[in-house]
């Protein structure tokens, strides 16, 4: 006899289902059968180093700023999704195929350049292409095993980046997290984690920057007008390119001086979880 | 209420079976994976992309000459470096055998980059990597020119590859579900390139499919290109005829029997 009820049991059969989800990854098929993959699982207080770390990237980057707001709301609010991140091997050929895919006429030369250039990229880099093809069917295998589990997810670059910049599995070249959960509909798609983040005007102004054709008046005068308030003519609004310093200056303040300070505070706390795994 | 009449005539038999090839039983059972192939590109095109952005193609393949035709092409690759040369051979092999060939390629990994500056390409904050190899003006690359040294063209969008990867992931996933044998080659797909399978595409991946009672892509002895099932009955053809013609007799005159043992009866 028993009785489950309540978010706790839930939480513990996300692990559960986390973990069968490796399994899939470790049993995708790879086209190389080279490749080296390897995923973790994480979830409560283990995550809050990557939230930390996507918390100003959201400020510059909109894809991450979606990921961050539902990941730590949901995370506030005592339902963890768990993450299952997921890395690979691939700054380096050993294939000797010299097939060209990466730029370079023989793998010799891309390993010469990959050895020079490595890790310096938002996921990671440089790859080799094939390589990147057995990581990504493994990383689809997880998302593929996760809808069997009628589990919503999502595979995530912004977690990447976190754990790229975190050092999240040492020794992997590039990194994506799948999100799970919390077990209930609509985690990752219509998220209601973000209803009271995104204003109508921010909404609009993102399309304007995004879409322009949307809103461009008629072009034959060669300079359009920009239709972004109903009475667009009056006065008329135009379109400007430019190099943006105070677009520059908060971008390099994130990644160079925000970003490298929060990787020193929990380096010792993630460091630390994988001493404990080589002992 | 309209009625088909194809509906009033419900009625008929397939027999399937996967002996001998090519004849109508295995052609109806090659039918069914067919089938799976169709359902399988559901899956392709509804795996997880970056940005959700449209970039995938497919091309499905079968029939006896064009699997001929694409093996010819996989054994002219392998024999164009050592590398390759063995596993080619043996994969060209395996193209035979398979019932179905299912090409996926991504049409923007050579062209229309993610832009995201991910660094996967190059291990560079920017896309500086694959635009400086690219002829292009403004980010807009000119591939009208489709010549090149190199079996694939790169520098590719990696970010895109992987995009590529996440379809072929799905199509395995499917195949693995509906119990029809499948695996990712990289030399059927570059073979299927150069005969413009998915010709949108800066790089194809080619997963064959079979239902067939031995999978017919793992398990494989040494020198499998020299010993394969096509092989062993052709070989059986040659020898077996010769040893008939060395001992005939009319055998509607006699017939050599077993000789009696003793303690036999009459």
């Amino acid at each position: 006899m028993g009785h489950l009820i309540g978010k706790q049991y839930q939480l513990d059969h996300l692990i559960e289902v986390a973990k069968n989800i490796v399994l899939a990854i470790h049993k995708a098929p790879q086209i190389t059968g080279k490749t080296q993959v390897e995923a973790e699982i994480v979830w409560g207080e283990d995550l809050e180093p990557i939230i930390e770390v996507m918390g100003p990237l959201a400020k510059v980057m909109r894809y991450i700023m979606w990921d961050y707001e539902t990941i730590k709301n949901c995370y506030d609010k005592g339902e963890s999704p768990v993450i299952i991140n997921i890395g690979a091997k691939v700054s380096k050929s050993n294939l000797n195929w010299n097939c060209g895919a990466c730029g370079f006429d023989t793998c010799k030369e891309f390993n010469a350049y990959s050895k020079e250039n490595a890790g310096g990229g938002q996921l990671g880099g440089p790859s080799c292409n094939w390589k990147i093809l057995d990581w990504a069917i493994a990383c689809d295998w997880a998302c593929a095993a996760a809808w069997q589990y009628r589990v919503d997810n999502r595979i995530m670059g912004s977690v990447g980046f976190a754990l790229t910049v975190l050092d999240y599995l040492p020794g992997m070249d590039v990194r994506l997290g799948l999100a799970l959960g919390p077990p209930r509909d609509m985690v990752y798609y219509n998220r209601e984690e973000m209803h009271k983040s995104m204003s109508y005007e921010l909404d609009k102004q993102d399309m304007v920057n995004c879409v322009p054709t949307m809103f461009t008046a008629f072009p034959g005068g060669g300079t359009p007008m920009y239709k972004t308030k109903d009475d667009w003519w009056a006065p008329p609004e135009f379109m400007g390119i430019g190099y943006s310093p105070a677009v520059m200056e908060v971008m390099q303040q994130i990644l160079f001086e925000e970003v490298p300070e929060l990787v020193v505070k929990n380096a010792a706390r993630v460091a630390a979880r994988y001493k404990k795994q080589e002992k | 209420m309209k009625k088909y009449v194809e509906d009033l005539d419900f009625r008929g038999e397939e027999f399937v079976g996967e002996w001998t090839p090519w004849s109508p039983p295995d052609i109806r059972r090659k039918k069914c994976v067919l089938e799976a192939a169709r359902v399988i590109l559901n899956s392709v095109f509804t795996a997880p992309f970056a940005g959700g952005v449209p970039s995938i193609e497919a091309h499905i393949v079968y029939g006896q000459d064009e699997l001929e035709a694409l093996a010819r092409k996989v054994e002219e690759i392998a024999h164009t470096q050592e590398s390759w040369r063995e596993a080619l051979l043996y994969e060209a092999v395996m193209v035979r055998d398979s019932d179905v060939i299912l090409f996926i390629g991504n049409i923007r990994c050579h062209e229309t980059a993610l832009d995201a500056g991910c660094g996967l390409c190059g291990g560079t904050l920017d896309c500086g990597y694959f635009y400086d190899q690219k002829t292009h003006r403004y980010g807009l690359v000119d591939i009208t020119d489709r010549s090149s040294k190199r079996m694939i063209n790169g520098p590719l969008c990696t970010a895109r590859v992987g995009d590529l990867g996440y379809a072929v992931g799905s199509a395995l996933w499917t195949a693995h579900t509906l119990m029809v044998d499948a695996r990712p080659f990289a030399s059927i797909g570059m073979a299927g390139q150069q005969l413009g399978y998915c010709r949108n595409s800066g790089m194809v991946v080619a997963v064959p499919l079979a239902s067939k009672a031995k999978n017919p892509y793992v398990d494989v002895n040494v020198d499998y290109h020299l010993i394969n099932m096509d092989k062993v009955l052709d070989n059986t053809r040659k020898i077996y005829n010769t040893a008939r013609i060395i001992r005939g007799f009319d055998y509607r005159k006699w017939v050599p029997k077993p000789k009696k043992q003793e303690g036999e009866g009459e």
